[in-house]
């Protein structure tokens, strides 16, 4: 091997000697260093050292013209996908369990028209010239957020409240609310139940307590929750003086039948949507006018990773923007308060899914009683 | 004329005549040979429409978990119900069945098992009752994954589909208002386009007492996957099975 004469740094440093051999200033190198023993290692070494620091400079600067390292935004933009978690346990109308359409197995509801509107507005910032596609990973709820963690996703969004206490895990960052007015309520299928929350009420004629007339109403029964989301975080909180029933999901919670659950919780929305369309024998708790009754009030919010800056600012400019223009409003009526065919829409709005990332047969769970408490 | 030229002039024109007359059975065969391939290709995916038909109950059983309704049981039961209908062994394919029958039929096996396969996560949610895995949608799928791996090409059609991407051409449309007008008949339209270049086969399907819950009376009302009924009776024509086979691959 040998360097070749040309007028650069490194020929400059051999003047005189216009092709020479590497093996040659290797071996003059190492007689040098025999020659000066221990201390003209540690000088070699040193000035390699040096070197060392001077190349770690140059990555510096280079870093600073172009990023090596690339932002959560570009690599979505390059990727052409978005990643985004989604809960395999339905919470209709938010999310509807997978159906089979002509254009294959689809799901949909609000939280997926929701993930449409970001991947176009992705595809818009990303320059439009390739459309970036929503890839929906069903899997189950608690393991979203670990799946966050491991940088498997880019977000995810399942009617998540972000203002409810313990509900957001260390290192995740939640939006700017999508939906508003959710809410924590009760949905139960004996009246007297619904009777005994009701005299809790009266007792306290013009000065309305909630919290007090729930605890009074609901001591000694059976009260189901979904494990770890907010009406489960509630229900630990608050609820005392009740049997708390930790559910896999609200489909187990329905047809749990021992023991016998008293009032099932979960998000208000949720509930009124599957007590008029799915679980007809289940009926909304109330108050004692007829209004809907709200344990506490909680907003949902798409969750990304506390280092993504860029998205996040991305993501609450959108929501803000979708707000301002009506949007999120249309798509509240729209899921809530119209009538429709879950199935129809999947097969025309719906969004595909991986299929790998389910499990393998999806099994709504069951119920335990909480321990502990 | 010598003697000798005229006797090379009759040998000529025997082996002319020979070669053209053979070309024009081998190509007589060829085109029912198409056709018959086109026929079974419509019964196998009518077949996987009926075995999807007959599991509903249990397809739609929320209290089940896994339903076992795997593509192999899939595929079981469709290579028995073939058998009865046509005494065709899809797993044994007999020697005298069309060349391009041999090559599709195991294809569209092939391509049925897949969607079979592909709806698993589907049919197999617990406490889900109706999943919209029935015939039409596992049909057009069907239809889809053989015609993209495939240079022939399925697709179910109707004058009124549900879904658009099954809405017919011209010559489907044409069809399909001609087989509307006469009673329900088991026969098929097989026609060459093209300048014979391209058959068209178009296999009548009709409404049986099964689809009526979904397409029968009352019109207009949803059905339980959200589409208006079609108010259709017993014996109407529901649609068809429509199939694109280009020369090339005679």
């Amino acid at each position: 091997m040998a360097l070749y004469y040309r007028s650069s740094i490194l020929n400059s440093m051999i003047v005189g000697e216009p092709i020479i051999s590497v093996r040659l200033m290797i071996r003059r190198l190492w007689y040098s260093l025999k020659e000066y023993g221990s201390q003209g290692t540690l000088v070699f070494l040193l000035a390699l050292g040096s070197f060392l620091q001077g190349c770690g400079l140059i990555f510096d600067a280079v870093e600073l013209v172009q990023p090596l390292a690339r932002d959560e935004m570009s690599a979505i933009c390059s990727r052409g996908q978005l990643r985004v978690g989604i809960s395999v346990e339905p919470f209709r109308p938010f999310v509807f369990p997978a159906v089979f359409t002509d254009e294959g197995v689809r799901v949909t509801g609000l939280d997926v028209e929701l993930i449409r509107e970001v991947a176009d507005a992705l595809t818009t910032y990303c320059g439009g010239q390739k459309p970036i596609v929503p890839t929906l990973h069903l899997t189950r709820f608690r393991d979203l957020f670990i799946e966050m963690n491991e940088g498997h996703l880019d977000l995810f969004v399942s009617s998540i409240g972000g203002n409810v206490p313990g509900a957001r895990p260390a290192g995740l960052w939640y939006s700017i609310p999508y939906f508003h007015n959710g809410g924590i309520g009760a949905m139960i299928q004996n009246p007297e139940v619904a009777e005994k929350v009701r005299t809790q009420f009266q007792h306290q004629a013009g000065n309305p307590d909630t919290l007090t007339a729930i605890q009074a109403g609901l001591s000694g029964l059976t009260v189901a929750a979904q494990r770890g989301r907010t009406s489960h975080l509630y229900a630990e909180a608050n609820l005392k003086n009740i049997r708390l029933l930790i559910c896999d999901s609200l489909p187990a919670a329905v047809e749990a039948k021992d023991p016998r659950i008293d009032v099932i919780l979960s998000k208000h929305s949720i509930l009124d949507y599957v007590t008029k369309r799915v679980w007809p024998d289940w009926r909304l708790l109330t108050r004692n006018d007829g209004t809907p009754l709200i344990l506490t009030q909680e907003s949902f919010s798409i969750v990304t990773v506390e280092e993504h800056r860029r998205l996040q600012w991305f993501l609450n400019n959108l929501l803000y923007r979708l707000e301002e223009l009506g949007r999120l409003e249309h798509m509240r009526r729209r899921w809530l308060e119209e009538d429709y065919a879950p199935t129809r829409r999947a097969t025309l709005e719906g969004l595909p899914f991986e299929v790998s990332k389910v499990p393998e047969h999806y099994d709504q769970g069951q119920c335990r009683f909480a321990t502990g408490r | 004329m010598p003697m000798k030229s005229r006797v090379w002039l009759f040998i000529s024109m025997s082996f002319m005549f020979v070669l053209v007359w053979s070309s024009i059975v081998w190509a007589q065969a060829l085109r029912e040979e198409t056709e018959k391939t086109a026929q079974q290709l419509a019964t196998l995916l009518n077949v996987g429409r009926l075995i999807v038909d007959r599991n509903q109950t249990l397809i739609n059983d929320p209290r089940k978990g896994d339903k076992g309704f795997t593509p192999e049981v899939f595929e079981y039961e469709v290579v028995d119900e073939f058998i009865q209908q046509t005494h065709i062994d899809l797993k044994h394919l007999p020697s005298h069945l069309p060349f391009l029958a041999k090559e599709l039929l195991p294809q569209l096996l092939q391509s049925s098992k897949e969607v079979v396969a592909d709806a698993q996560l589907v049919i197999n949610q617990r406490g889900i009752g109706y999943k919209n895995f029935v015939p039409a949608t596992f049909g057009s799928q069907a239809a889809r994954k053989f015609s993209n791996r495939s240079h022939v090409k399925i697709k179910q059609t109707a004058l009124n589909p549900r879904n658009l991407k099954n809405t017919p051409d011209a010559y489907e449309e044409n069809m399909l208002k001609r087989l509307a007008t006469q009673p329900a008949v088991d026969t098929s339209i097989m026609e060459w386009n093209d300048n014979e270049q391209t058959l068209r086969a178009l296999i009548p399907l009709y409404y049986s007492q099964d689809c009526l819950a979904c397409h029968g009376e009352p019109r207009g009302i949803l059905d339980i996957s959200g589409y208006p009924r079609e108010g259709a009776k017993e014996g109407d024509l529901a649609g068809a099975i429509s199939i694109h086979i280009p020369v090339q691959s005679r």
